[in-house]
């Protein structure tokens, strides 16, 4: 067996052998083979030296597939869109609630008996230009909703803060439209807003903060969430320097009880309604457990959304009709 | 060519988001479902996990995010929170590896936690791969490990409480103790691990849960999109993904089109640096400050 390349010494050729019959053979295995295509497909690219005008040319080409790929995506998203609106519009008929608080409740009952319910919902909802007297509308509806349902604590985030200089407005635009839905005893309502006074224009007397009311409403808006946490480091910063706070003493149970006493505490449910899931700058501190809820291409506040998050929440299936 | 690298190619001449952030969850149900053992789910969470960093980085996403533990996650039982510090250090030492993913996408390894819970010699391991990867200035991974993003807050304000800032002269330093007046949202930012990143484009959390569990909530309650996918981790592929980013990117167009937002092409140009001075200055001053600790 005297091979053209053993001209290295008897102890190296004795090892090597085997593995020079492999090459020699020049056949490679199909397990080699299969061998080769695994580990190559995760080296690097080899470096091949593309030209200025080759790569021109494929730039281009990927610039044409994606132009396709967006056109192709723009009209799924169509479809979509025309679906889901068909959708939404199916359930809102067949769930409509006709301002009756017992069909609401009815609704509801379900979920309360074998799933979570929420003791703290929160929405989001927009400005749209000059249209406060909207935003007050959709106010008005959905604390209705929660009423109707037993939500007891109903914030609303908008992100301007208009509401906040709204107060007595809202609450009065609320009280009226809570006396559409159950008469003339209708539930009792509480207004506030991060740093001012509750507002519950006679519903209950306002000295006592903690005399229970059937709805309390919280306004919130884009200064309550990293500028309150500002507003917090300040004040322990002045503190630190008066010598009145230690290092040990900033912790995450401090910074929470803070937030908790100045703000307000974790939602358990955020309601939004838009077609897809931005913050919009909303409290982030009090967004850690909270379950987050939108219906994909819904456009604007509608009675389906809010039904549809209590029965995700509660994890139970949505029968189509009642 | 491959239809998927024809796809990522593609991807990549249009609006990409510059940081994503992934909830990676449903290991262990995915394990429940088919039998295995919990260990061999997040075994297979990190392949997944391994295949989509390859895309993120292939369409130009410079910094990656992942929150693999959570500091509530040593409330789990023990031998497999074991389990997954064994995980954790294996696969830390092959992702750094020579030749291996970040090296071969110039990718520089942060872990971003509670490094006092983590033990010892796990810590030593991601010392070294941390380490190793430092001189990587294209991309970023970030690992949250253990994490939870309330103490990532508290923390800053800590950071900024305790900076002691009277002895410096220089008078670009940033605000802290001794004026605190002039404390800002970014002074905050600026503290927080992810501090030097671009600001967070879109979040992804597998396995339909639609909760946040204490991820990132400084970084995302702007303008980030947050994306609730019904799937889970393991199973998480490229096509799951690819529609995610091109939708992302169809949005960004409109955006750009309204105006609202900056127009960025990566594809266009070659990989910039990232590692600005004002990363490598936070860098210093980060380091500087858990010396004092």
């Amino acid at each position: 067996m005297a091979s053209a390349g053993s001209v290295s010494s008897s102890a190296a050729q004795f090892s090597a052998e085997p593995f020079k019959a492999v090459l020699r053979s020049r056949k490679k295995t199909p397990e080699a083979l299969e061998r080769e295509r695994l580990v190559l497909s995760h080296l690097p690219p080899d470096e091949v030296a593309q030209g200025p005008v080759r790569r021109f040319l494929w730039t281009q080409v990927y610039k044409f597939v994606l132009l396709v790929i967006h056109t192709l995506f723009s009209i799924y998203l169509r479809l979509r869109w025309v679906y889901n609106t068909v959708y939404s519009h199916a359930i809102s008929v067949l769930y409509y609630h006709h301002r009756t608080p017992q069909l609401i409740e009815k609704d509801v009952r379900d979920l309360k008996e074998r799933g979570k319910f929420p003791k703290h919902l929160s929405v989001v909802l927009e400005l749209q230009r000059d249209g406060l007297d909207k935003l007050i509308d959709e106010l008005a509806e959905i604390a209705c909703w929660c009423a109707c349902a037993g939500i007891p604590r109903l914030s609303v985030y908008e992100k301007t803060g208009i509401l906040k200089s709204y107060i007595a407005t809202s609450h009065r635009a609320m009280a009226q439209q809570l006396r559409l839905y159950f008469g003339r005893s209708r539930p009792t309502l509480r207004v506030h807003a991060p740093h001012s006074r509750p507002f519950a224009n006679g519903d209950v007397s306002t000295d006592d903060e903690d005399q229970h009311v059937d709805l309390e409403v919280m306004f919130i808006s884009e200064e309550d969430g990293r500028e309150s946490l500002v507003d917090l480091t300040k004040t322990l910063c002045d503190m630190a320097q008066r010598g009145k706070l230690s290092s040990d003493d900033v912790s995450i149970e401090l910074v929470d009880a803070e937030i908790k006493e100045t703000i307000m505490d974790e939602p358990d449910l955020l309601v939004l309604f838009s077609s897809s899931i931005t913050l919009k700058g909303y409290p982030p501190w009090q967004l850690r457990l909270t379950e987050i809820y939108n219906v994909q291409d819904n456009q604007g506040v509608g009675y389906q959304v809010f039904l549809r998050a209590l029965h995700r929440f509660a994890r139970t299936e949505m029968r189509f009709g009642r | 060519m491959q239809l998927k690298e024809l796809f990522i190619n593609s991807v990549r001449q249009g609006p990409v988001p510059q940081h994503i952030a992934f909830v990676m969850d449903g290991n262990r149900r995915f394990a429940r479902k088919n039998h295995i053992e919990t260990a061999e789910g997040h075994n297979m969470g990190f392949e997944a996990l391994a295949k989509i960093l390859e895309v993120c980085y292939k369409s130009g996403v410079k910094v990656v995010t992942v929150y693999a533990f959570s500091i509530e996650n040593f409330k789990r039982p023990l031998h497999e929170v074991n389990a997954l510090m064994e995980i954790a250090k294996i696969k830390l030492m092959q992702l750094c590896q020579h030749g291996d993913l970040l090296e071969r996408y110039g990718a520089s390894l942060r872990v971003l936690g509670q490094r006092d819970l983590i033990r010892q010699d796990v810590l030593e391991v991601i010392d070294e791969a941390v380490a190793m990867t430092k001189d990587n200035d294209r991309t970023i991974l970030n690992v949250c490990f253990p994490y939870t993003s309330r103490h990532e807050i508290a923390s800053s304000i800590r950071d900024v409480v305790l900076s002691d800032d009277s002895s410096s002269s220089d008078k670009t330093a940033i605000p802290g103790l001794s004026d605190f007046e002039s404390i800002t949202q970014e002074t905050l930012t600026d503290h927080l691990f992810t501090a030097g990143c671009p600001p967070l484009d879109l979040l992804i959390r597998t396995s339909g849960v639609r909760r946040l569990s204490d991820f990132m909530l400084w970084q995302c309650h702007q303008d980030t999109e947050i994306v609730f996918i019904d799937c889970l981790w393991p199973q998480f592929d490229i096509w799951k993904f690819l529609p995610i980013l091109i939708d992302w990117g169809v949005k960004r167009r409109k955006m750009e089109k309204l105006g609202l937002v900056e127009v960025k092409r990566e594809g266009e140009k070659e990989d910039a640096e990232l590692n600005s001075h004002r990363q490598r200055e936070l860098d210093e001053r980060r380091r500087a400050r858990t010396a004092t600790f």
